[in-house]
């Protein structure tokens, strides 16, 4: 996952490099993704990895929905 | 395959080097930690990695312990005086996550290479022009988590 200056900069990376435009994120969203993902210090022996149903939970409370976040 | 009591022991030991502000340890350095044989070390990491809990590098030694890269990349999270690198910009977010307290993220445009210096959390707004691309769908994010 990369980070560019604007929507306009995605746009031509994904011209140049022949990608198909993917998701695109605020900081924000991206933030409250990583806050999720990411709190638990995964170190602590009761650190487990989200099920899938729990990690479809996650993306749909911050309204990353749609095929691309689909995950079963 | 089940989680051991070394795999957990290993895991701890491997996340209390890192955010206490070390590199991430070698196998070596996972021996004396956990007090074994190189060769339980080694199986227990790749049974960590077959779980999706690390990724390793060829050799077998850590490549990633998510959010935390065991290599330079282009994603440099400084807190005080530590500083870690991240495997993409959301680790790089993961790692404040994981620290409970505000970073810097150094990194650059994925387009045009323009520095990008990033405090996160109080710049992380919907109002900040930045945008972060996800390229690859969720479901296929393990296909070649290097990549992705």
């Amino acid at each position: 996952m990369l980070v560019f200056r604007s929507e306009d900069h995605i746009a031509k990376w994904c011209s140049d490099w022949r990608f198909e435009r993917g998701a695109v994120l605020t900081l924000r969203t991206c933030w409250r993704l990583a806050e999720a993902w990411y709190s638990h210090d995964r170190g602590d022996p009761l650190w487990r990895r989200y099920t899938t149903e729990e990690a479809v939970n996650i993306f749909e409370r911050l309204g990353l929905t749609g095929d691309f976040w689909r995950l079963r | 395959m089940e989680t051991t009591p070394l795999d957990l022991g290993l895991r701890q030991a491997i996340y209390n080097r890192v955010l206490a502000g070390a590199k991430m340890p070698p196998v070596s350095e996972l021996c004396e930690l956990v007090r074994q044989p190189a060769a339980g070390v080694r199986a227990s990491l790749q049974r960590l990695a077959d779980a999706h809990q690390l990724v390793l590098q060829e050799d077998g030694e850590i490549l990633m312990a998510n959010p935390f890269s065991a290599v330079p990349t282009p994603f440099i999270v400084t807190a005080g005086s530590h500083f870690w690198h991240g495997n993409c910009i959301w680790d790089a977010m993961g790692i404040a996550a994981i620290l409970h307290r505000p970073v810097t993220i150094d990194a650059s445009c994925g387009c045009c290479g323009t520095a990008l210096t990033l405090r996160v959390p109080d710049e992380c707004s919907d109002e900040h022009p930045a945008r972060v691309h996800f390229a690859i769908p969720a479901a296929h994010w393990w296909d070649d988590i290097v990549f992705n």
